[in-house]
């Protein structure tokens, strides 16, 4: 089994620079990681810094990267390993913050930490004993994981109808004095992919989009399927303006399962740079 | 649905502050030994610009998500009425400025406050403070003049971002209006729109009767007195949108209350608003 050609797309939200963009997404470069390490394993992961916490934009990068390259125990998963593998993304956080320089308006939330929502994905590329591919995913918050398999969506997770999103969900914080009860927030799902199954990670205002499409009974992943780069930002635009998307930072990661050895090592992006 | 617009620098929203600072706001308030009205009043203000600044706040840089005005209404000795506005470089006829500007007004005071040191015990630390309105009170309570300035300043805002989530008007007052009836000017200031929803009326009642605290009342019925029931008339009743965000932060509220709140805290109006993802139910932030 391999992945073909990866698509990440991303916006800004509107009336915000690109530079003030807070979702963030890995996936090449983990498929790259994914050959160094071990050319069997396929990560990826998206993430969405919370608009209102300081420094959203570094953890939620901070998070991505980390989980493909140096990824999170799934199959072991639990608050201690979790508590562990955090543990390194808080101290280069704290070491990104320029702390000498922060204003007054920025020092309580600062010091409280930043906060960003977490899904991660890791695919076994060479099939298991029974021939199948396993795949295992985690969540923290509301970024969403869809597979949709011969036409009909297959796994929604972790939310799966657009009325449960909400502007509080569960978020891990950079400063662990704050991480609350984190493992009663996370999730995990696991499962086999098949040939021509489709997968789309996306951040929490285009996912509820997704729900939202496919409550109408319409097949929003058509839809993003055949979206070109150089499209998705008038695309993204033209929902904002219908007022059928909310004006939030936005993520796309859809790649598809084929059948070849080779995995998709390049991958179709909207062209700017984080 | 009304009450919804999505909350940005394209499409800001906007806190109009109007703040009662006539004589009779020296007088103590209620429940508070050595709290004058006019003390209340400037802190409250203070408080509730520091959480929009902070609510904006990036870390280092403020995002243009709202648009901020003060005005201050008292009279002189002979009764002319003095209108006002506390932010620097503007006017009452003009008294926006975007938070970004407005944090840039403020005059930052050190305080040692006493914080839990997260391990049991407390532990004094200095923090930072911003202050943009000190205490105040002379004269009369030309509240109705103030009302007139808000509204053509509200009619020009909502020309320039027709499309924004409305104004939402905070008049801090003890409610002794002296210059007419402020009911109906109220009143038609709530008929000032966007596309998104009439302009909301909220008022912060502070009072010397030593009664208890009100906040977010959905009847008259029970206000201790006359001035409380008019004010409780001129605030608009919460929007749907608010009451669902005010019931994330533990407020009970249901389909006629309204934004008025009798010496009670009112920081938590300015988090009825959303401008996106915020801190989530299962963290407490310390």
């Amino acid at each position: 089994m391999s992945l073909g050609l990866p698509k990440r797309f991303w916006a800004p939200k509107a009336g915000n620079a690109s530079e003030e963009y807070e979702d963030a997404s890995n996936l090449a470069s983990s498929l790259r990681a994914a050959r160094s390490l071990s050319a069997d394993r396929a990560l990826m992961a998206i993430c969405d810094g919370a608009s209102e916490a300081a420094f959203s934009r570094e953890w939620a990068n901070i998070l991505t990267d980390a989980f493909v390259s140096r990824p999170l125990d799934l199959e072991n998963l639990d608050g201690p390993v979790l508590s562990n593998w955090l543990g390194p993304c808080e101290s280069e956080w704290n070491e990104a913050v320029p702390w000498e320089r922060i204003p007054w308006h920025g020092e309580a939330k600062t010091r409280a930490g930043s906060l960003a929502a977490l899904l991660g994905l890791t695919i076994e590329l060479t099939p298991d004993r029974s021939g199948k591919f396993p795949w295992r995913a985690v969540a923290i918050g509301d970024c969403c994981l869809f597979v949709v398999r011969e036409g009909e969506l297959e796994v929604s997770f972790p939310l799966d109808e657009s009325g449960q999103f909400n502007s509080t969900p569960s978020l891990i914080c950079s400063n662990p004095d704050n991480s609350g009860n984190l493992w009663e927030q996370v999730r995990q799902l696991s499962g086999e992919f098949r040939q021509d199954d489709l997968i789309l990670l996306a951040s929490d205002a285009l996912a509820a989009w997704f729900l939202q499409q496919h409550e109408s009974r319409a097949r929003p992943w058509e839809t993003l399927l055949e979206l070109e780069a150089a499209e998705w930002e008038g695309w993204v635009q033209e929902r904002r303006q219908e007022r059928s998307m909310r004006n939030d930072d936005s993520t796309l990661i859809v790649v598809e399962v084929e059948a070849g050895r080779e995995t998709g090592n390049a991958e179709q992006t909207n062209g700017r740079e984080q | 649905m009304p009450y919804s617009a999505d909350i940005s620098r394209d499409k800001p929203g906007c806190f109009l502050f109007l703040v009662d600072r006539s004589g009779s706001m020296v007088g103590a308030l209620s429940g508070q030994p050595g709290q004058r009205k006019m003390d209340q009043a400037s802190d409250a203000i203070n408080r509730l610009l520091d959480a929009v600044s902070q609510r904006c706040s990036s870390g280092l840089d403020i995002r243009d998500y709202f648009h901020i005005g003060i005005l201050g209404y008292n009279t002189d000795d002979r009764g002319t009425p003095i209108i006002t506005s506390a932010l620097a470089g503007t006017s009452p006829d003009q008294p926006f400025l975007p938070i970004s500007q407005v944090v840039e007004t403020a005059q930052v005071v050190e305080r040692t406050v006493r914080e839990s040191d997260g391990a049991g015990g407390i532990v004094e630390v200095p923090r930072r403070f911003p202050v943009w309105l000190e205490p105040h009170a002379e004269y009369g309570t030309p509240m109705c003049e103030a009302l007139n300035f808000a509204s053509q300043a509200l009619q020009n805002w909502v020309g320039q971002f027709p499309d924004s989530f409305p104004p939402i008007v905070i008049n801090v007052s003890d409610g002794n209006a002296n210059d007419g009836d402020p009911e109906p000017l109220a009143h038609s200031i709530m008929t000032l729109q966007t596309s998104d929803g009439n302009v909301l009326v909220f008022n912060v009642h502070l009072s010397e009767m030593a009664t208890m605290p009100v906040q977010f009342p959905d009847t008259e019925e029970g206000l201790p007195d006359e001035l409380a029931v008019r004010l409780f008339r001129m605030s608009s009743i919460l929007p749907e949108s608010s009451r669902n965000l005010a019931a994330s932060l533990d407020l009970t509220m249901n389909e006629n209350s309204r934004g008025f709140v009798f010496n009670a805290d009112m920081t938590s109006l300015v988090q009825f608003l959303d401008i996106g993802t915020r801190g989530p139910s299962n963290i407490e932030l310390h």
